[in-house]
C-alpha cells in the first residue's frame, strides 16, 4: 500500500487526472441541476484530455521541426507531436459535445421553465 | 477509380448535408429530394464498393497519399462493404418511410431534420472505413452527436430522454478515448493493422488491460449491452417515428462493429494467451444481454418498446458470436448484425406505420383496432420470423452460424442462451401477431389513411431484404469467412 501510495506521488499529473475524472463523475452522476451535470461531464472529458497531454510530455526536448537538413536526425530531442494533435481534435469534439448538449438544455429550459431535473420529472408526470 | 469509393461514399452524404441548409433556406421542399438523391448516391456506390470487394479484394485507402502507419488509412474489406451496404439500406428505407407519414411531432423542422440525417450517415461511413482507433473516436462522436440531435429533434417529452442519452453517451465517448489513450501510450500506435503487430504480445501490461476494459466499457454503454442499456428504450420510445428506424438500425450496431474490429482486428489479431479469458468475458457477457433482453421484451405493453429490448437482446446473439473464439461464431456475428441492423430498421418501421395509420401504440391499441392493411401484415409476419430466426430469413442463418460457432467452442451455455432466446423472442412476437390477427372482439377501426406507394414501399423493402439475405446467405458468409480468416483465431 505504502509502495502504491508513493508510487503515486511521484506522478501527480496522474492523481490529478484521477482525482478530476472522479469528481467530474461525481457530479454528472447526481447532480440535480442540468447545467450542472453538464460541468462535471465536461471535467470527465477534460480530465481525460489532461491525460492525453500528459503522456505527450517530455522535458528537455523541442518542438518537432528540423532545422538543418544536414545533421543527422536525433528523434531523442524532439517532442511527439502526435498526443498534441490528437488533443486539439479531442477539444474540438468536447466543444461539439457542449454546444449540443447546451441547446437542448436550453430547449428544456424553455419548454418546462426549470434546470432541476425532479421539478422537471414533476411536470411530465 | 474503385480506389476512391471509400471517400466518395463518405464525402457524398457530407456535402449533401453541408448544402442542405442552404437549399432548405431557399426551398424546404426541396430538401427531401436533395436528401434522397444523396442516399441512392450512397446506395449506388455500396453496390459498386461490394462489387470491387469481391472483384479486386480489399481497398486501402490513404488519406492524401500518407502511407499508414503515418497517414490515415481506411479499409475497405468484406465487413466493411457489407455494412455500407447495410447503412445505406436502411437510411434509404428510413428516409422513403420518414417522408411518408405525417409526423405532426417534427413537422416544420425539415431542413434540421435531413441535415442531421445525412451527418448521421456520413459519420457512419466513416466509423465503418476508419482504421485507426482515434479516427473511430472521432466518426464515433459524430454519430452520437447527430442521434442526440434526432432524439431531441420533435421537443416534447424527448427532450428529456435525449439529455440522459447525451450525459450517457458523452460519457462513453469519453471512457472510449480513455481507453485509445492508454492503448497510445503502452503501444505508440493508433493503426489497427499497426497494433494488431504490437498488442498480442502486450495483453500482460496492466496499460493494456485497462484500455481494453475502458474501450469495452464505453462501446458496451454505445450497444447498449445488458445491464448498461436503462438510455436505449426511453430514447427510443420518445423519439419521433421518422428517426427511430434509423437509430434503432444503426447506432447500436455501429458501437458492436467497431468492439469487433478492436477485438478480433487488433487485440487478438495474433494467437495470445489472454485470448481464452477474453472470448469468455464477451460470450458470458452476450449470454447475460441476449436472455435479459428478452426477458424484459416480454414484460413490456409498448410496441416501441417491445422492439428496443428486442434489439437489446439481438446485440447479446452477436457478442455470442464473436466471443466464441473461432471463424464460424465471428462470421455468423458479422452476418447477424448486417441482418438485424434491416431487421430492427424493419420493426421500427412497421410500428410507426401502425401508430400513423391506426394511432396504435400499445398491445391493447392494436388488439382493438383490427389491423386489415395486407401490406402491413405481411411484413410483419416476415420480419417477425426474421427476428424469431427461421428458415430461409437470414436471420436463421446468421443464428445457425453462431450456434455452430458456440458447439465447435463446446460452449454449450451459449448454445442453451441461443435457444432461449429463440423461445423467449417467439414467445413477445407472438403476443403482438395474436394482436394483430385478432378477429373476434371489438369493432373494426378503419385506418385513418390508406397507405401511400412509398409507405408500402418501406414496409416491404425491409422483408424482401430479410428473405434476401436469407438466400444470399452462403455467399455473403463465406466472404465473411475469407476476411475473418488469419486472425490468429
Amino acid at each position: 500500500m505504502r509502495e502504491l501510495i508513493e508510487t503515486a506521488l511521484q506522478r501527480p499529473n496522474i492523481v490529478a487526472f484521477v482525482l478530476l475524472l472522479l469528481v467530474g463523475l461525481y457530479i454528472a452522476l447526481t447532480h440535480r441541476n442540468l447545467v450542472k451535470k453538464l460541468i462535471g461531464l465536461y471535467l470527465v472529458q477534460t480530465s481525460v484530455i489532461f491525460f492525453l497531454v500528459t503522456t505527450g510530455a517530455k522535458t528537455g526536448a523541442t518542438v518537432p521541426v528540423l532545422l538543418d537538413t544536414v545533421s543527422p536526425v536525433e528523434a531523442q530531442a524532439y517532442v511527439n507531436p502526435l498526443p498534441h494533435v490528437l488533443t486539439l481534435t479531442a477539444i474540438v469534439v468536447q466543444v461539439a459535445t457542449l454546444g449540443v448538449s447546451l441547446g437542448i438544455v436550453s430547449a428544456i429550459y424553455r419548454r418546462y421553465g426549470s434546470l432541476d431535473e425532479n421539478d422537471i420529472l414533476e411536470k411530465l408526470g | 477509380m474503385t480506389d476512391h469509393l471509400p471517400a466518395l461514399a463518405f464525402l457524398v452524404p457530407f456535402a449533401a448535408a453541408v448544402c442542405l441548409p442552404l437549399v432548405g433556406h431557399c426551398r424546404t421542399t426541396l430538401c427531401r429530394p436533395v436528401a434522397m438523391a444523396a442516399v441512392a448516391v450512397m446506395a449506388l456506390l455500396s453496390g459498386a464498393g461490394l462489387w470491387a470487394v469481391f472483384a479486386f479484394g480489399e481497398v486501402r485507402y490513404s488519406v492524401s497519399g500518407w502511407e499508414a502507419p503515418v497517414g490515415i488509412e481506411w479499409v475497405a474489406d468484406e465487413v466493411a462493404a457489407l455494412m455500407i451496404a447495410a447503412i445505406s439500406f436502411v437510411a434509404a428505407v428510413s428516409l422513403l418511410y420518414a417522408g411518408s407519414i405525417d409526423d405532426s411531432a417534427s413537422r416544420g423542422r425539415v431542413t434540421p431534420y435531413y441535415t442531421i440525417v445525412l451527418l448521421l450517415l456520413s459519420g457512419l461511413v466513416g466509423v465503418v472505413y476508419a482504421a485507426d482507433l482515434f479516427n473511430i473516436f472521432v466518426f464515433l462522436e459524430v454519430v452520437a452527436l447527430a442521434g442526440y440531435a434526432l432524439v431531441a429533434l420533435a421537443g416534447g417529452r424527448a427532450l428529456m430522454s435525449a439529455f440522459r442519452y447525451l450525459i450517457v453517451g458523452a460519457l462513453a465517448t469519453t471512457f472510449y478515448l480513455l481507453g485509445v489513450v492508454y492503448f497510445y501510450a503502452a503501444t505508440g500506435a493508433l493503426n489497427l493493422a499497426d497494433l494488431a503487430t504490437r498488442l498480442p504480445a502486450l495483453l500482460d501490461s496492466k496499460a493494456v488491460l485497462g484500455g481494453l476494459i475502458f474501450i469495452f466499457i464505453g462501446l458496451a454503454i454505445k450497444m447498449a449491452l445488458f445491464p448498461m442499456h436503462a438510455w436505449l428504450p426511453d430514447a427510443y420510445a420518445h423519439a419521433p417515428d421518422a428517426v427511430t428506424p434509423l437509430l434503432a438500425g444503426l447506432l447500436t450496431k455501429i458501437a458492436l462493429l467497431v468492439w469487433i474490429r478492436i477485438q478480433s482486428w487488433a487485440v487478438l489479431a495474433e494467437p495470445a494467451e489472454q485470448a481464452g479469458t477474453i472470448f469468455a468475458v464477451v460470450s458470458v457477457l452476450g449470454i447475460l444481454a441476449s436472455v435479459g433482453g428478452a426477458l424484459l421484451a416480454l414484460g413490456q405493453r409498448e410496441l416501441k418498446r417491445i422492439f428496443a429490448y428486442a434489439g437489446i437482446s439481438h446485440v447479446g446473439l452477436v457478442l455470442i458470436g464473436a466471443g466464441q473464439g473461432n471463424q464460424t461464431g465471428l462470421a455468423g456475428g458479422l452476418f447477424y448484425l448486417a441482418n438485424d441492423a434491416v431487421m430492427q430498421c424493419g420493426l421500427f418501421v412497421l410500428a410507426g406505420v401502425v401508430a400513423a395509420l391506426y394511432q396504435a401504440r400499445s398491445l391493447e391499441d392494436i388488439g382493438s383496432a383490427r389491423i386489415r392493411n395486407p401490406w402491413l401484415l405481411s411484413a410483419f409476419v416476415v420480419v417477425a420470423i426474421g427476428m424469431v430466426g427461421l428458415p430461409p430469413t437470414g436471420g436463421f442463418f446468421g443464428k445457425w452460424y453462431i450456434l455452430l460457432g458456440a458447439l465447435e467452442a463446446g460452449n454449450y451455455a451459449a448454445v442453451a442462451a441461443i435457444v432461449v432466446t429463440t423461445l423467449l423472442t417467439l414467445a413477445y412476437m407472438l403476443r403482438i401477431l395474436e394482436r394483430l390477427f385478432r378477429t373476434a372482439g371489438a369493432e373494426p377501426v378503419p385506418a385513418s389513411r390508406s397507405a401511400t406507394l412509398a409507405l408500402r414501399l418501406s414496409m416491404a423493402a425491409p422483408a424482401a431484404a430479410v428473405i434476401g439475405l436469407g438466400i444470399c446467405s452462403d455467399s455473403i458468409v463465406s466472404a465473411l469467412l475469407d476476411a475473418t480468416s488469419g486472425l490468429g483465431l
